[in-house]
């Protein structure tokens, strides 16, 4: 069962509104942010290729195609499309930042057990740039006005010690974390090139707007 | 008092022609219908007759040698497709037709080979299937979508029969979709499956209306334009990046431009004067594969119209022109040569 302490998460210090006169907008922060996923995937798919092989057998072959069972607290990228369509800016900030944070303790678990230097090496340097998308979503929820989601009481991820873990069950749970990682850097690109989009200085927004009518 | 019985004589003749006419030329039951194995050999049996009894094959109205008989059954060795069509066989003496058979000679099918592709992210996907090799007879394919353990449905696609179309419910699923395919005939049965996730499968239609101009007054430029393929439903939310690649016909070697946004390019670097044959293909910004290569457009750059050599004749009194035309239109010739060394 996959469960996290992550206090220090929750509490990173507020980063203050930038200063709206005269700065460029949010723009160029969710353009950062899009190329910080981007970079984050390509990382991601060989540090996954080697923690799977790491596994063995058989998470580490593609046909790989096991059902979803356990694994219930990972947030999850899959939404239903209309749903995903409509999501107004801040719910779609909000969703990014709330599954990076769980993620981003998930791995620094996963680090903690890894068995070899090298693999500790590449988590650990993963988790760093995690934490560098993280304090960019931040960034960009700041200069829109938005609040950094705070953890409810209740549900804040806490060690729980749960039922006696096997070996292969713990392993199924490495798998889908890292199958959901990357679903979810994925989905984040998407999410900013929407919001790139209508982040666009007005004219541009104007011309955007026609086309659609013509579309 | 001799009257009735040639009536009564009459009458049963009359009777037993219409018997005998009917027996001849009333519609038989339907023809059997067989399927039987290429290479394989088969023996027909004349219906219910008699191992000795006295008939005559035909196949499609042709009389069959009687060497093929095995009694009254016909043997056929080693079947071929030549041997497929209806076969009937005809009491000897009175041309009764006791029996048909419909053979049509075929193969029971190999694994099919099926594949997805999405090439209208996010809405959905379609699939397709084909066999290696032909069995020539008729084919029935079955197709189940498994999304985990939920059944999709695959509509039929209205135009093509070897195709069905998926919608998808969610997006950015980490759960496979497993696709199964089932062939049967009526000599056997094949079937495969293949599993994928939702990103590997995307690959877009080829961009469209790929069209190239030469830009006046520079003649080592090329402009090109093209569309997003009319497939792709939502460019904004899934923006497409594109890749062209340009060549002059005379050479082989292509030249690669990679772009990320945009729908238009200059070629800055085309060799003057000659025609190019230039193509560009699509892909999704992040996920899937590349689509293939569009129509090819084709395009020459601008070249300055030739000056056409004339020699003047000079009237008497008419003032010499200041550089004799020969000398003039060469130094212009020079002129250009010499700009077009420059730009190479």
């Amino acid at each position: 069962m996959l469960a996290c302490l992550c206090t220090v998460l929750w509490h990173l210090p507020a980063v203050p509104a930038l200063n709206r006169t005269g700065d460029p907008g949010p723009g160029p922060s969710i353009q950062k942010t899009y190329d910080l996923t981007r970079y984050l995937e390509h990382q991601l798919r060989s540090l996954a290729g080697t923690y799977l092989n790491y596994l063995g057998p058989p998470f580490n072959e593609p046909d790989f195609n096991p059902p979803r069972l356990g694994a219930e607290t990972l947030p999850r990228a899959t939404v239903n499309l209309d749903v995903w369509r409509s999501l107004n800016d801040k719910l779609r900030l909000t969703q990014n930042y709330e599954a990076y944070s769980h993620l981003l303790c998930y791995l620094r678990g996963l680090n903690r057990q890894a068995a070899t230097a090298e693999l500790r090496r590449s988590l650990a340097h993963f988790c760093t740039s995690l934490q560098g998308l993280l304090g960019s979503i931040a960034g960009v929820m700041a200069a829109l006005g938005y609040p950094l989601p705070q953890p409810l009481p209740g549900t804040e991820p806490t060690w729980a010690p749960g039922p006696a873990h096997s070996d292969f069950l713990q392993k199924m749970d490495d798998f889908w974390l890292l199958k959901e990682l990357q679903t979810w850097l994925w989905r984040s690109a998407k999410d900013f090139n929407r919001l790139k989009k209508k982040m666009q200085p007005p004219a541009a927004a104007v011309t955007l707007h026609l086309e659609a009518h013509g579309f | 008092m001799a009257a009735p019985v040639p009536w009564a004589c009459c009458a049963v003749l009359a009777a037993a022609a219409a018997v005998v006419y009917a027996q001849r030329h009333s519609p038989q039951e339907a023809p059997h219908v067989q399927y039987e194995r290429l290479g394989s050999d088969v023996t027909l049996p004349c219906g219910t007759a008699n191992w000795d009894a006295a008939v005559t094959w035909r196949v499609n109205g042709t009389d069959l040698a009687p060497d093929l008989l095995n009694g009254s059954q016909l043997v056929l060795h080693g079947l071929e497709l030549g041997h497929s069509g209806l076969y009937a066989c005809f009491h000897r003496d009175s041309w009764h037709l006791r029996h048909q058979v419909l053979l049509h000679v075929g193969l029971p099918p190999r694994e099919p080979v099926l594949s997805c592709r999405s090439n209208t992210y996010p809405k959905g996907f379609y699939c397709s299937w084909h066999l290696p090799t032909p069995t020539y007879i008729p084919n029935t394919f079955n197709v189940t979508v498994l999304h985990g353990s939920k059944m999709m449905v695959c509509e039929k696609d209205p135009a093509l029969k070897n195709r069905c179309h998926i919608r998808y419910m969610h997006l950015f699923s980490t759960i496979k979709y497993k696709v199964s395919i089932s062939v049967s005939n009526a000599l056997g049965h094949n079937a495969t499956a293949i599993t994928f996730d939702e990103f590997t499968i995307v690959k877009p239609d080829p961009p469209e209306n790929v069209v190239a101009r030469p830009v006046p007054s520079n003649p080592r430029r090329l402009e090109v334009t093209w569309q997003t393929p009319s497939t792709w439903p939502d460019p904004e939310s899934f923006p497409l990046k594109f890749f062209l690649r340009y060549r002059p016909l005379i050479l082989d070697q292509w030249q690669h431009v990679e772009l990320s946004d945009g729908t238009t390019h200059t070629i800055t670097d085309a060799y003057a004067g000659k025609e190019y044959i230039i193509q560009v293909a699509a892909k999704d910004n992040e996920i899937g594969t590349w689509s293939d290569w569009s129509v090819a457009a084709h395009a020459t750059p601008w070249t300055e119209e030739p000056r056409h050599l004339t020699t003047e004749a000079q009237a008497p009194g008419e003032h010499p022109h200041p550089l004799p035309p020969v000398l003039s239109v060469g130094l212009r010739c020079c002129l250009a040569l010499s700009c077009a060394f420059q730009l190479l």
